[in-house]
């Protein structure tokens, strides 16, 4: 062992790479505490953490990928549940229209996409991008703010295509998932947010609809991209599970022969890539564009909500730190097993709990404000979406400063080229 | 001149050892370049983003725009292949510095020692006789032919490459590097994947371990290259770990270009060497003549001599010129780049803009990403002098838009080999009516105080 751990030692430790990626072709060893032989149903054995005792027991990122697999695969279960109960809650107002079936759907839509929030800071596998291991995007197939189309989904309406059998595959994605359920589901009123000149105006088809018709459609439309969002969640939910597609033991066996991963540390890299949703689309768009402080030329932009029909964009963000607290800090079926192990491991203790102390502040700020809708709150009481802004840029910083030093992470989309 | 330095530097050697290094060099600078075009950087790095960080005084270097620039790194393969040739060799070397330094002037962000290295050892070639033997040059000109080359030339590059090495070991010489491990101690304990070792290397102890071994051996092997009893060991050793380093990290032609740079520590004869002991049919070596019977140099050669002296002394001073500002260079950079203080910090940053118009009171936040590509949002937050010259830079846009002068703050603030963060630069100053210069800048925060994390080992 001396003579390549000292020949490593010169390799490593002498002139070479600054602030590297790394991506190694050869499968990583097995872990101390074996190779993972599936997640669904399994305990993640081997790992410890630390405790009121002071003591710091070490936790390995095979451990963190583990538990990882197991919250992933938890909470997209959830998930289906959720999406089933709301394809039963929408087929049933469609059929009958009545107001009480209209609130069970939008209570069904209410709860699913609360789940699914939380499931938004998961951008690896088969919910993230094509370019990723495994990724086929279905992310977007279910829920593709902020690419949305109000417009879209109303010419949609007018030409009814999600009555035609190949709508879901022929269509964008901006006229299917939760943000179209939304707007069917939600908006009453019988104005459209297309110009003028648009088709639907110009020719006067929109206006030839009577208000009854338009529900209606908006019902029987609505049941179809629901149908369509559960589909994909069950989907999601196969392909991360050992009967399925897998990916969850791949993540969870990262470098080792068979998975997807060529080395846990790409796998981490992966996870937290995602929670990097925080920053972009929670802190910058959620939150900072309807305040007026990131790209809004005015004192509010309030039109840039998340949830403008619904008005639930205060529970959007709620459920995204849910997510984040999910994953950073591990879930108990996952034995409770996160990042934040991994920094005391690190010797950063005090900054997992830091990082859990503002995660838990920034979810605390976000559960005190009753009104759901963020446009409501800004007008009315400013400086609390002033502070929950705030709150969620500490766990920002966190993670684009201290975590991803300490764990040797690199920030998203970071491009591959040469360093030293 | 005294007698002694002449006949040191101008005794004739060999001509194969330089002859050698240059067909290395060209082929290196070709193939560096190839890979630019052929992973799409060209595009990526100097056609895409919008903005680029300049260099203090360079300013006025501009991208070429697509078509200029994958000319430049066409141009760029063509050289090198010249000069691994010896077809207009100083021509296609002074070409080849001024090609890599333009490419490198065009965004400090795509700042990388060996970069600066291959430019620098473009520009000393230039100036030595490389392309009089063994050449299509000499082939063209038989009278321009020589037999054996002036020993400056072999020192030059000997002095250029000791250079690099010993001013990253010395970089090393630091309470971070050798008490606390670090920045190895985060590197290693992410890569326990590695076959063999990788299991031991979250293991608190091969960090330290290899820290010191990284230290000596940086600070060291100069003199283990020069020294001929201990030549050829000292070279399989840097063989060995420029391997192991090209197979973990992606850093590109790196370890090549410091294999290929220590060859010039060999004697100057041993192509000729290695390729009797392989059975080759070289010529025998020429007889060196004697010194003495190298002319004195000429008016001219003696103002060259000069002015490689005042190169060497230039190299010797750049990098302790970070010294001179007193501080942890590592945190506010000054002084840090020409200064081969490679893989000695971890640092990341996180970079808010807020703009704030003096007429309304209202302030806004601009995210450098409305600015920057993703990779230069990742190399520019850590560098104070890049966080005040994209702020000057929205400052002027900003202003521009609204027709008036705006105010622009920052809150940066970065970790360094795993503290806990702290503020790089200071919140309250205006970067909008900040000039950016070489004298020490105030406006840097201190570097924050605390030990750096220590690992409990995972297994």
């Amino acid at each position: 062992m001396a003579a390549p751990l000292a020949l490593l030692s010169l390799g490593l430790g002498s002139l070479g790479c600054e602030r590297v990626s790394f991506w190694s072709s050869e499968p990583g060893p097995e872990g101390a505490a074996g190779p993972s032989t599936g997640v669904v149903g399994s305990t993640v054995a081997g790992v410890s953490v630390s405790a009121g005792t002071g003591i710091v027991i070490a936790t390995d990122a095979a451990a963190v990928l583990r538990g990882v697999s197991v919250c992933a695969i938890d909470l997209y279960d959830r998930f289906v549940l959720d999406a089933t109960a709301l394809t039963t809650a929408t087929e049933a107002f469609a059929s009958s229209g009545t107001s009480d079936d209209r609130d069970r759907a939008r209570e069904a839509w209410r709860v699913a996409i609360g789940t699914w929030q939380q499931a938004e800071v998961l951008r690896v596998g088969p919910a993230g991008p094509a370019t990723l291991p495994e990724g086929r995007s279905l992310r977007d197939e279910i829920y593709s703010w902020p690419l949305v189309s109000r417009c879209l989904v109303e010419q949609t309406l007018v030409s009814r295509a999600y009555e035609q059998a190949d709508f879901i595959d022929s269509s964008l994605v901006n006229v299917r998932g939760l943000a179209a359920a939304e707007y069917l589901l939600f908006h009453e009123g019988t104005d459209n947010a297309c110009s003028a000149s648009s088709s639907i105006n110009a020719t006067g088809s929109w206006a030839a609809i009577a208000p009854a018709e338009l529900a209606s459609r908006k019902a029987r439309y609505a049941a179809v991209v629901v149908r369509d969002v559960e589909s994909r969640a069950r989907a999601l939910s196969e392909a991360w599970r050992e009967e399925g597609g897998a990916f969850g033991a791949s993540l969870a066996s990262a470098g080792r022969k068979g998975s997807s991963f060529e080395s846990e540390q790409a796998a981490l890299n992966a996870i937290s890539d995602g929670l990097f949703y925080l920053e972009k689309e929670v802190k910058d768009l959620k939150l900072g564009k309807p305040l007026g402080v990131v790209d809004c030329d005015e004192s509010a932009c309030l039109d840039d909500v998340e949830s403008r029909f619904a008005r639930h964009s205060v529970r959007h963000v709620e459920n995204n730190l849910r997510g984040f607290q999910i994953f950073f800090s591990g879930c108990e079926a996952g034995g409770d097993i996160g990042f934040d192990d991994l920094l005391a491991t690190a010797g950063a203790g005090d900054l997992g709990a830091s990082m859990q102390a503002h995660a838990r502040a920034a979810l605390g700020a976000a559960e005190a404000i009753e009104e759901g809708d963020l446009a409501s709150l800004i007008v009315t009481d400013r400086p609390k979406a002033e502070a929950l802004h705030a709150a969620v840029k500490l766990v920002t910083d966190d993670l684009k400063t201290d975590m991803v030093s300490v764990l040797d992470l690199e920030p998203p989309a970071t491009v591959e080229g040469d360093n030293d | 001149m005294t007698e002694r330095l002449r006949r040191a530097l101008f005794a004739p050697t060999d001509v194969l050892g330089l002859v050698a290094f240059r067909v290395f060099f060209g082929a290196l600078v070709a193939v560096s370049a190839l890979r630019f075009l052929a992973y799409g950087w060209v595009d990526l790095f100097f056609v895409r983003p919008t903005f680029h960080f300049h260099y203090l005084g360079f300013e006025w270097v501009q991208p070429l725009g697509r078509a200029g620039m994958h000319g430049v790194f066409v141009a760029l393969v063509v050289l090198g292949a010249c000069v691994a040739a010896g077809f207009a060799t100083r021509l296609a070397c002074l070409a080849i510095f001024v090609g890599l330094t333009y490419v490198q002037l065009l965004d400090v962000a795509t700042y990388l020692n060996h970069y600066v290295l291959v430019s620098l050892l473009a520009l000393l070639l230039a100036t030595m006789p490389i392309g009089r033997a063994w050449s299509i040059d000499a082939w063209r000109r038989p009278a321009a032919r020589l037999e054996a080359f002036p020993a400056w030339c072999t020192w030059l590059l000997r002095f250029q490459v000791g250079v690099v090495y010993t001013f990253a070991g010395l970089a090393k010489v630091s309470e971070d590097w050798l008490l606390h491990a670090q920045p190895l101690s985060i590197w290693l304990a992410s890569r326990t994947h590695l076959p063999l070792v990788g299991p031991w290397l979250d293991e608190p102890v091969a960090a330290l371990l290899v820290s010191w071994a990284g230290c000596l051996f940086d600070t060291t092997i100069v003199l283990w290259l020069l020294w001929s009893r201990t030549r050829a060991v000292a070279y399989l050793v840097v063989l060995g770990f420029h391997a192991a380093t090209s197979l973990l990290f992606p850093i590109g032609m790196f370890p090549v270009i410091m294999v290929v740079g220590a060859t010039a520590f060999f004697d100057p004869a041993w192509p000729r060497r290695l390729a009797k002991r392989l059975g080759g049919r070289f010529a025998s070596a020429p007889v060196p003549g004697d010194v003495d019977d190298v002319p004195a140099p000429s008016a001219r050669q003696r103002v060259g001599m000069v002015a490689l002296a005042s190169f060497a002394a230039l190299q010797l001073l750049l990098p302790l010129r970070a010294h001179a500002y007193g501080g942890n260079v590592l945190w506010h950079e000054q002084g840090m780049r020409f200064s081969w203080r490679v893989m000695v910090r971890e640092k990341n940053a996180s970079v808010t803009y807020r703009v704030t118009d003096p007429a309304t009171g209202v302030t806004k936040e601009v995210p450098p990403r409305a600015y920057l590509a993703r990779w230069q949002e990742r190399e520019f937050g850590t560098q104070p002098d890049l966080v005040l010259q994209l702020g000057r830079r929205i400052a002027a846009d900003e202003g521009a838009r609204r027709g008036r002068p705006v105010e622009v703050r920052v809150d940066a603030v970065a970790s360094l080999n795993g503290r806990r963060r702290a503020r790089l630069v200071d919140p309250e100053v205006d970067l909008a009516v900040l000039e950016d210069s070489l004298a020490p800048a105030p406006w840097i925060l201190p570097e924050p105080s605390g030990d750096p994390p220590v690992r409990v080992a995972s297994r």
